[in-house]
């Protein structure tokens, strides 16, 4: 024991005895267990960091590892150019024009360059310090995505800012696709225009690839040619550094291109019809009107106008407040294409469905005549009068459609009290507008097309306005009242009597080609239906339009034209609103036929919107029209023909 | 004589210092641009200024620490002196004045500042031994430590002048203050806290907040701790491997030949490579305290902890921020991150504990390894006989 208390003494792992060591340096006993204190926490230290290093590569290994992927993945989107559109002969409609515009990403922006950088930014954009520094604060919001800080900035701006990358960091420039419209107006309505997503669509479009910031097909063909004009994006994956530049490559995919659409339309065409139908417009204050002309043989859309139209470049390049309002505010509603989307009633050019029914229905027969005394009373006491106060006699289908002879066709359709007719009745009435393709949408390929209305009693009866009336019938034989068309529809039926009776669907997009010029898709005419006529009751119809323009006593002579055979008819449409002085309701004027006769090319709907009696206002439109498509030559001014009415001149 | 001071060498000291010295290169090395040429590399750079610290640690090793006695004054001296110069004629980088840049080399003092701390502590302490227990003495002691401590403040460099005040309260602690005289000026500092956050300068008060909420800014300081702690926790059990991990070789990882070397090697090495770096550490932290209690002075003894609390606190500190359990305050790891300052100066600490171990007794070598083994032999014997 004693020899181990003298190694102790003298041993080092004595140490904790003072006095083991020689000298009298040696440091005290409670230092060496304060010494052994620290080294003590100094061990629990390290356990902590010890205890946190199995936190972070252990149990929580799998989160970290998913944000280092998230840290360097990145799939950027290639975008195919969006596709152009052109008219019929090969002439490009539309261009795309780059524009520049400038981005920012939070992330890369350190605080203290913030001040000098908004400040260059400032100075080449042209936007203001202000503006940007609240752009920069709702990109801190999600730092690491780039936001829009200045939209088509100046082509030497964007290669400014290019250069000076390296001052400004965070700020990059993108270059994106609008849509520029040669021929603003004369095609707005049918091409339409892009813009950005609407806030509510935003997601449905991105499920379909489309970038929230593109710009998407907002109304017209940009619209429904949406997805084949614009193709299917590609897509890189990318391996990024924490700088964002492309370290490599994972993998791509190509981009579809989107396909060129070429129309049915010709621009010279759609040009003189617009201008042949403002000329006529400009004589009459706030003048609107409406010209639909197609192939009767394929239902191709040859021109389509709705006047007062718009300039879609507008559009396409950010509509101001002030030019949205002006447009909105015109209670013509320029904005809306009334061809596709205006509800009218047809007037007297819906005869042709009455006549129809009762012919094939055995109601008549065509040489049956019926005495017009040019009204028609029911025994109930309500008057129904004929446009002819002196009535017209007795008329066959032939003339009732020449003269259109309103009584005719009361009697045919709703029957008369007085004589055993007993009428078609509203139910097969309406089987046969419906056949005639009203009621439901002609499926153009445009959007907003309205399906119109086929009353009926029970339609009647949903809406609320009361039970159904022979007088409801009688309107709807003579195209007023309830009933509810779209100039396209009016046209459409014309072009489908013409041709021998196949109701087309309108055809406006001929066919889409890829960018090599190759075919990509041609769309085929497209047969709607047949009408519920047989062939010899079709001849009769066509004899009586005939008849209505060519005969001594039709009402749309001034229809005529020196270079080809018109067919057609008139119509008046009244509709409610305020009555002039001698107390006729205000009217919508219109004329729809086909020419030439023999052999229709031309089918076509004219609409004056309250333009008065459809001999005066809408005939002669129709002319100007036949002239200058046999021809190819502007007719001459409405007020420099010999048979010019002053649409001042109420008759 | 030579050959048996160096058998005496703590060859655990350093063995664990060249073991932490590697991993450090190690990393240097994946970073370096593959054209850098001989010294041009980063990694070459470390590995030349470690063998010449190497070389000066075994050397010291051979000399009797006691020397240093002699030096303490004029270095501390000198040392205030170059921390005041920095201030006016150093270069400033990062909005900070912390060295002087001479051309081949860079000088940074307060580096250099925390050798002559070391040394200068352990003199004054060891010469107080009897009065050290009273209040005085440690308030005293206390304003002499400010001087670096707020030179350093203004340069401004919070994080070497905490490991500053770390390493007087271990040596005070150790040389026998009463505890209680070391808790009033620790309460006085945190009563102070509010002024001094007043004070403050802009960096620091956004690296304190950051600290408690990294994510708030994830783009300033914040990015940097949650990018480590990405980088870290990736790493997993076995890392991606030397030279891999999209973290580092991405630039995602910052600072990453210094401040977050660590964050580099977790990601690389895994848990592997960061249980290994911390048990090395605490191996080399652990010889420093034995060599301590073995010391044979005070002098010597509070010599060691001193380059124990140097190594314990830098690497605590360092190492925390890595992993998220400390502010952001720019301490490099020691002898792992690259620094030349740094590790010189590490190094140089080494060689203060090699010297106390090789100097912990006058009696020779082999006479103590045989007390050592008998002495332990009597200790079993004891135990194992139960009529002890």
């Amino acid at each position: 024991m004693a020899n181990f208390q003298q190694h102790n003494k003298r041993g080092s792992i004595g140490y904790s005895h003072p006095e083991a060591r020689p000298g009298a340096g040696g440091p005290p006993a409670d230092g060496s267990r304060r010494a052994l204190i620290l080294g003590g926490a100094a061990l629990i230290g390290n356990a902590a960091l010890i205890g946190r290093l199995w936190q972070l590569q252990v149990v929580e290994s799998a989160k970290y590892k998913e944000q280092a992927l998230r840290n360097r993945a990145r799939t950027e989107s290639i975008h195919p150019v969006r596709g152009l559109i052109y008219d019929r002969n090969g002439e490009p409609l539309v261009r795309n024009i780059p524009i520049y515009s400038a981005w920012l990403t939070a992330s890369k922006l350190s605080a203290e360059r913030e001040t000098p950088v908004l400040s260059n930014v400032a100075t080449l954009t042209g936007e203001s310090l202000q503006e940007l520094q609240f752009k920069l604060d709702q990109a801190k919001q999600s730092p690491t995505k780039a936001i829009q800080i200045a939209d088509a900035i100046p082509r030497e701006s964007a290669l400014a800012i290019e250069e000076r990358q390296h001052d400004l960091p965070g700020i990059s420039i993108r270059t994106a696709i609008r849509r520029s419209y040669k021929h603003g107006n004369t095609f707005g309505h049918i091409i339409g225009f892009t813009g950005p997503i609407p806030a509510e669509e935003v997601s449905a479009y991105q499920e379909r690839g489309v970038l929230f910031d593109e710009h998407i097909g907002r109304s017209g063909l940009e619209k429904t040619l949406q997805s084949e004009l614009r193709g299917r994006d590609g897509a890189k994956r990318l391996e990024i550094d924490a700088f964002g530049r492309t370290f490599q490559e994972v993998s791509s995919q190509t981009p579809v291109v989107g396909s060129n659409a070429v129309l049915t339309l010709a621009v010279n065409e759609q040009n003189a019809v617009r201008e042949i139908l403002a000329r006529h417009l400009a004589l009459r204050k706030q003048g609107a009107g409406v010209v639909v002309v197609l192939r009767p043989d394929t239902g191709e859309v040859v021109a389509l106008v709705s006047l007062p139209d718009y300039d879609n470049n507008v559009f396409a390049k950010g509509v101001s407040n002030k030019d949205y309002e002006l447009l909105a505010s015109d209670p013509r509603r320029p904005l809306i294409n009334h061809a596709i989307s205006g509800l009218y009633p047809p007037g007297s050019t819906y005869k042709l469905v009455a006549a129809s029914g009762a012919l094939e229905s055995r109601i008549i027969l065509p040489e049956s005549n019926i005495k017009c005394d040019g009204q028609l009373i029911l025994k109930d006491g309500w008057a129904f009068n004929d446009w002819l106060p002196q009535g017209h006699g007795l008329v066959n289908l032939e003339r009732a459609i020449a003269e259109s002879c309103n009584i005719y066709f009361y009697n045919v359709s709703g029957g008369n009290p007085y004589t055993n007719l007993t009428g078609l009745g509203n139910r097969r009435l309406s089987e046969f507008e419906r056949g005639f393709g009203f009621g439901t949408a002609t499926r153009i390929d445009l959007p907003s097309e309205a399906a119109g209305v086929v009353p009926t009693s029970g339609w009647k009866n949903d809406a609320k306005l009361g039970p159904w009336v022979t007088g409801d019938t009688y309107h709807s034989a003579i195209g007023q009242g309830l009933v509810q068309v779209t100039p396209l529809q009016i046209a459409n039926m014309y072009a489908a009597i013409g041709n021998g009776g196949r109701l087309m669907r309108p055809k406006i997009v001929d066919k889409l080609l890829n960018p090599e010029g190759q075919i990509v898709k041609t769309f085929q005419p497209e047969l709607l239906g047949k009408l519920p006529v047989s062939h010899s009751h079709l001849r009769l119809l066509q004899r009586g339009l005939l008849q209505a323009v060519n005969g001594s006593s039709g009402t749309g002579t001034r229809a005529q034209s020196s270079y080809a055979v018109v067919a057609g008819k008139t119509g008046t449409a009244e509709y409610s609103g305020q009555r002039d002085p001698e107390g006729r309701l205000p009217s919508h004027a219109w004329f729809s036929g086909y020419a030439p006769a023999s052999k229709p090319e031309y089918a076509f709907a004219v609409l004056v919107r309250d333009g008065g009696e459809g001999s005066f206002a809408a005939a002669p439109i129709a002319r100007d029209i036949v002239d200058y498509l046999m021809t190819g030559q502007m007719p001459p001014l409405p007020q420099d023909r010999p048979d010019f009415v002053s649409p001042d001149r109420r008759l | 004589m030579m050959r048996i001071l160096l058998l005496r060498i703590d060859w655990a000291t350093l063995i664990s210092a060249l073991a932490l010295i590697g991993l450090g290169i190690l990393m240097l090395q994946t970073t370096s641009s593959p054209e850098a040429q001989g010294l041009e590399s980063r990694a070459v750079q470390q590995a030349a200024l470690a063998g010449i610290g190497l070389v000066l640690a075994i050397s010291m090793s051979q000399i009797d620490y006691r020397f240093l006695k002699g030096l303490a004054i004029p270095a501390y001296i000198g040392g205030l002196i170059a921390l005041c110069l920095v201030l006016f004629v150093g270069d400033a980088s990062l909005g900070a004045r912390r060295w002087f840049d001479l051309g081949l080399i860079v000088i940074q003092p307060s580096e250099i500042m925390k050798i002559a701390a070391i040394v200068f502590f352990a003199k004054h302490l060891s010469e107080r031994r009897e009065s050290i227990r009273s209040l005085r003495s440690v308030l005293t002691s206390l304003v002499i430590a400010l001087f670096p401590v707020g030179l350093i403040l203004l340069e401004p460099d919070l994080g070497t002048a905490v490991v500053f005040l770390c390493i007087w309260l271990a040596m005070i602690f150790v040389a026998g203050a009463r505890a209680w005289h070391l808790v009033l000026p620790i309460g006085v500092g945190l009563a102070a806290f509010p002024f001094g956050w007043f004070f403050a300068q802009d960096y620091m008060r956004q690296r304190f907040v950051m600290f408690f909420n990294p994510s708030s800014d994830p783009l300033g300081a914040g990015y940097n701790v949650l990018q480590a702690q990405i980088s870290i926790g990736s790493g997993g059990y076995f890392g991606q491997g030397v030279g891999q991990g999209t973290q580092s070789n991405l630039e995602f990882l910052r600072v990453k030949d210094t401040d977050f070397i660590f964050a580099m090697l977790g990601e690389q090495l895994g848990l592997v490579g960061t249980l290994g770096l911390v048990l090395f550490f605490a191996l080399l932290i652990t010889q420093a305290i034995f060599i301590a209690l073995r010391a044979r002075d005070t002098f010597g003894q509070l010599l060691a902890i001193g380059v124990a609390a140097m190594l314990f606190t830098q690497s605590f500190v360092n190492i925390g921020m890595n992993v998220g359990l400390m502010p952001v305050t720019g301490i490099t790891l020691p002898l792992v991150s690259f620094g030349k300052n740094s590790l010189l100066v590490t190094l140089v600490g080494i060689g203060f504990l090699l010297s106390v171990h090789t100097h912990r007794t006058s009696a020779p070598f082999r006479q103590q390894s045989v007390q050592l083994v008998s002495g332990a032999l009597t200790s079993v014997r004891s135990r194992i006989d139960p009529r002890r």
